[in-house]
């Protein structure tokens, strides 16, 4: 992480050309970039600021958008100075070890001088691995349609849908537990296992979010096979004053109203440095409307809300957050179903029996999740270079399911009763020290002990069980001058103890005990300062879910009779990918991966060939097992730039999944697709915001490698989906308003995903026009004159 | 800039005492285990000398374990009978529970449906729900010649009885087939 320090409301004067450049090193080897954002109090952009690097004089002009970027840099020491005309300046010292990003957030001059406040964000430590990034207008976007759906705007990340109301998300062909998603730091322990348990995260947290792709980043725990999510809020305020910001969306398909706000503010003085922010959402919807027909039961209520504090001491910091995410869900009803022969009745209507009418009711079948999540987050510094951050965090979730159908001895009570319930309660204690080996290796040393509760009543489809689980790990980073490499290694050891206790009327009393390494090896090589390629090998391991080792039952709405394999082992992976980096400023941008992913024990659902036989007629049974399995694939990202004002989007996803035991192919795995789009700026604002139009034409191809058995109708035809954007920012006096318009499935067209789990029911949603609005306000607080502070993140 | 240590004690100490708002996880009685239908009961009654004989599909223990068991139906041949049929829940021997009150409190929800092969004849539904539309708890049919059949009865959970295949819609609660063994 950057070292950097802080001088706050201090005049600065210019002392261009006094100065001896920080290092003499050979040019030719000095390829750090740093670049970054100058932004305004609300967080929007500060056009054509002046960059300057005291020490070498080099500097930079930030654009309309705010952006700049300052290239072949040597590492060093560096002091930044950042002017503009009617804004304190503000002056940055850092340690530069490698390419960084910065936010850098003026405050105009007003009468009083206060201080200024900088929040630096760096590049994800993601070493040699793939990562792709949302924030800005591309994540607001897709907020109001849930994680899941914002997240496929990124190359290689797709979503398994259950219905059009819950989307988990796909990183290169893996999903549910074989990803881990961070919220705000802590990993999410919900009820990640089912294919129709949504991730329990209101996107609208979210300032931005990482997908860091493929195993090796062992800082964040093992299970990550596929890969992580990093779903980051922005960072408390540093500044004296109040300010926020409000979300107002309306979404035409099922008629949604969205309202999401954000109330942050720090005191004032230096006294008490308390900063504090109440974030909230809520959204109502109704049944969706596919070009054909309304889907009966697809509305969604949603309740969020969270609050942080944070204090922050001389040399260290402490926040607090709380988080809690409610959500009701209505599950399509034609798609509840009571065995094989209703499913195949269903698939042969391949429709609704009934065409539905609008209505915000929400009935049965129906899900209704709660996720609480209170951290406490302590950093200290404990060198120039070093800082130790502790973090306690619970969560607490709990899932009711309704069944279609009432409980027989609940005759006309309301929906109070769920026909299934689970809940976990996990409790986290996480370290993490940074320090550095050397002048030119950073390094992180870290563990974490976990206690997890998780109990099912009513059904025994799960059993009661605990999993504790322990783990340490190491990181370090490399890089010296002049090599034009850079490396970074981490190892990782956890161990986990499972305890199965009750099952239904069942004692099952069964204990697991699993433990093993994760690590990665990568290597970027800067071929020159823009053109770069990272090489990541690296491991991780799964330990079998307590569903996979001892369910049993029918599972809710997929008609199968589902049965766990207690001696199931551990799952390992083996990832190795390639990623080319080449970004040509203001004329393309583009970043190429290629990966194979082996997965030793890979566990999977095996059609058991002969039905189960029940009192409620047959269902198809299927059986966890393990066989080695392979995915390998592409993801590519481009962005040329046609004209002035023109820029060609082209996103493309190739993936192949093969079970080398069965030899055949892995079932629901993403089809090939190709994104691709038109952008085409509008002449910026006076203030400098961007405008723009967006025309995305998606072809997702049929998937034709599907296994011979175990899915009950063939993959769906392939299809062209367009969508329509539009982003403006309006100014109402001095209020800024940002306006998206949105237009998804412009043509209406009639479509089923392969990975819709209910494609044998309807349709895809139709089209869904967006109108979204973003309010930034902020109210400033006297702050009295401030001396020299500085601070370490 | 000084800040005292025994403040930020008290801060901590502040929010830990708000975390005791949280959700807690609370367990519901095993009193509250839900109903389930582990037996489907035909009691069929020939017309001419008024005797009534049961016959059961069981499956005690639920989805798993064991597959369900049945008694095969026997009759007569070239006779009349009337037919009812009940669905219990025996998964509790000393607590067996009657759904089939539960099924006609909620009639117009449900609709039986009876499907026959070989020597079984078609099964005619005497009974209507509270729409006056068709139920099926009970039901008449006369045997033809000897020989063998199956009946197949399933209860229906909000079926489109409106529909041509009103059989075909809704969700299966319970369904289950019977050999039958025609007699002379």
């Amino acid at each position: 992480m950057l070292s950097w320090k802080l001088s706050l409301g201090v005049a600065i004067i210019a002392i261009m050309g006094t100065l001896n450049p920080a290092m003499s090193q050979n040019p030719a080897n000095c390829r750090i970039t740093l670049s970054g954002r100058v932004v305004d109090e609300k967080g929007g952009p500060s056009t054509y600021a002046s960059i300057q690097l005291l020490e070498n004089q080099q500097g930079a002009l930030a654009g309309e958008d705010g952006r700049f970027t300052l290239r072949n840099l040597c590492p060093g020491q560096y002091t930044l100075l950042c002017t503009r005309v009617g804004a304190e300046e503000l002056k940055l010292s850092f340690t530069l070890v490698k390419d960084t990003t910065l936010t850098l957030q003026l405050v105009e001059t007003g009468v009083t001088l206060e201080s200024v406040t900088v929040a630096a964000s760096e590049i994800r430590g993601q070493g040699g691995q793939a990562a792709a990034e949302l924030s800005g207008s591309d994540l607001e976007a897709g907020q109001g349609l849930g994680l899941g759906e914002s997240l496929k705007r990124l190359p290689g990340v797709t979503t398994l849908n259950t219905g059009a109301t819950i989307a988990k998300p796909v990183i290169q062909g893996l999903h549910s537990n074989r990803i881990l998603i961070m919220n705000n730091g802590v990993r999410l322990e919900g009820q990640q296992w089912g294919t129709e348990h949504a991730p329990e995260v209101d996107p609208f947290i979210a300032d931005q979010i990482t997908v860091v792709k493929g195993a090796g980043s062992v800082r964040y725990g093992a299970d990550a096979l596929g890969g992580i999510i990093l779903v980051d809020p922005r960072a408390l305020p540093h500044r004296a004053g109040i300010g926020g910001v409000v979300f107002a969306q309306g979404l035409s398909n099922g008629r949604t109203g969205i309202l999401s706000g954000i109330l942050e503010g720090r005191l004032p003085g230096a006294k008490v440095p308390l900063s504090g922010r109440i974030q909230g959402t809520v959204k109502r919807g109704g049944n969706l409307q596919t070009p054909d027909y309304f889907l009966n039961n697809t509305g969604v209520k949603e309740y969020n809300f969270s609050w942080a504090l944070g204090w922050q001491g001389d040399n260290w910091q402490t926040d607090t957050y709380y988080s809690r995410f409610y959500t009701e869900l209505g599950i399509l009803s034609d798609a509840h179903i009571g065995n094989l022969t209703d499913l195949n009745n269903a698939i042969a209507r391949g429709r609704p029996l009934t065409d539905a009418d609008f209505s915000y009711n929400l009935g049965r079948p129906q899900q209704r999740i709660l996720h609480e999540l209170v951290k406490v987050r302590s950093q200290l510094k404990t060198g120039d270079q070093s800082k130790l951050d502790l973090t306690y965090s619970r969560q607490f979730n709990r899932r009711q399911e309704y069944d279609a159908h009432k409980a027989f001895n609940q005759l006309g009570a309301e929906i109070t009763d769920p026909s299934i319930l689970f809940e976990i309660t996990t409790h986290r204690l996480e370290s993490d020290w940074k320090h550095a080996m050397g002048p030119n290796t950073h390094a992180h040393l870290g563990g974490n002990v976990m206690l997890q509760r998780n109990t099912t009543d009513r059904g025994a489809l799960l059993p009661d069980y605990s999993a504790d689980q322990a783990g340490f790990y190491w990181t370090a980073i490399h890089r010296k001058l002049p090599q034009p490499f850079e490396f970074e290694i981490g190892l990782r050891y956890d161990y986990q103890a499972l305890h199965a206790g009750i099952q239904g009327a069942d004692t099952l009393n069964a204990n697991r005990y699993f433990s093993g390494g994760s690590g990665s090896l990568s290597m970027v090589y800067y071929f020159k300062e823009n053109l770069r390629l990272r090489m990541n090998t690296g491991t991780a391991w799964r330990a079998p879910h307590v569903s996979e080792l001892f369910s049993e039952g029918v599972h809710h709405g997929s008609a199968s009779y589902e049965t766990g394999n207690a001696s199931l082992v551990a799952e390992r992976a083996w990832n190795t990918s390639l990623t080319l980096e080449w970004n040509q400023e203001k004329r393309w941008n583009t970043t190429l991966t290629v990966y194979y992913n082996l997965i030793a024990n890979y566990i999977f659902l095996e059609p058991a060939g002969t039905p189960r036989l029940t009192i409620r007629g047959a269902f198809p049974a299927f059986l966890y097992a393990q066989a080695n399995a392979r995915l390998m694939g592409l993801d590519w990202n481009a962005e040329l730039k046609l004209h002035r004002q023109l820029t060609l989007e082209s996103q493309v996803s190739l993936l192949r999944g093969w079970n080398r035991k069965l030899q055949d192919h892995l079932i629901f795995m993403p089809p090939d697709q190709f994104r691709n789009g038109l952008k085409m700026n509008l002449p910026a604002t006076i203030h400098g915001e961007e405008s723009f139009v967006r025309l995305t034409v998606q072809n997702v191809l049929r998937q034709s490698r599907t296994p011979a058995s175990g899915d009950y109708a063939p993959a769906p035809a392939a299809f062209t989906r367009l969508d329509l954007e539009a982003v403006r920012t309006l100014h109402w006096g001095a209020q800024p308003i940002e306006v998206g318009l949105a237009v998804n499935n412009l043509t209406n067209t009639r479509y089923r995903e392969y990975l819709n789990r209910f494609r044998y029911f309807t349709q895809e949603p139709g089209r869904n026009i967006i109108l979204r609005v973003k309010v930034p306000f902020g109210i400033r607080a006297e702050a009295p004159k401030m001396e020299n502070n500085s601070l370490t993140h | 800039m000084t800040s005292k240590p025994s403040f930020l004690f008290g801060l901590v100490i502040l929010l830990a005492l708000s975390f005791s708002s949280c959700e807690k996880d609370k367990d519901l009685d095993a009193e509250n285990e839900q109903e389930l239908i582990t037996t489907v009961r035909l009691s069929i009654t020939n017309t001419t000398t008024n005797q009534t004989t049961v016959f059961n599909v069981r499956d005690l223990d639920g989805d798993g374990g064991l597959p369900p068991t049945g008694d095969e139906v026997l009759l007569k041949s070239n006779s009349s009978y009337t037919l009812s049929v009940s669905f219990l829940d025996e998964s509790d021997s000393g607590k067996i529970e009657d759904i089939t009150e539960e099924v006609e409190e909620e009639s117009a929800e449900h609709l039986i449906c009876y499907a026959s092969t070989g020597s079984m004849p078609t099964v005619t539904v005497t009974d209507k729900d509270t729409n006056n539309q068709t139920l099926g708890l009970k039901g008449s049919f006369s045997t033809t010649a000897a020989g063998t059949g199956t009946l197949k009865v399933t209860l229906k959970h909000e079926p489109e009885k409106g529909s041509t295949a009103a059989c075909s819609t809704g969700e299966t609660d319970a369904e289950v087939t019977f050999n039958v063994t025609v007699s002379n």
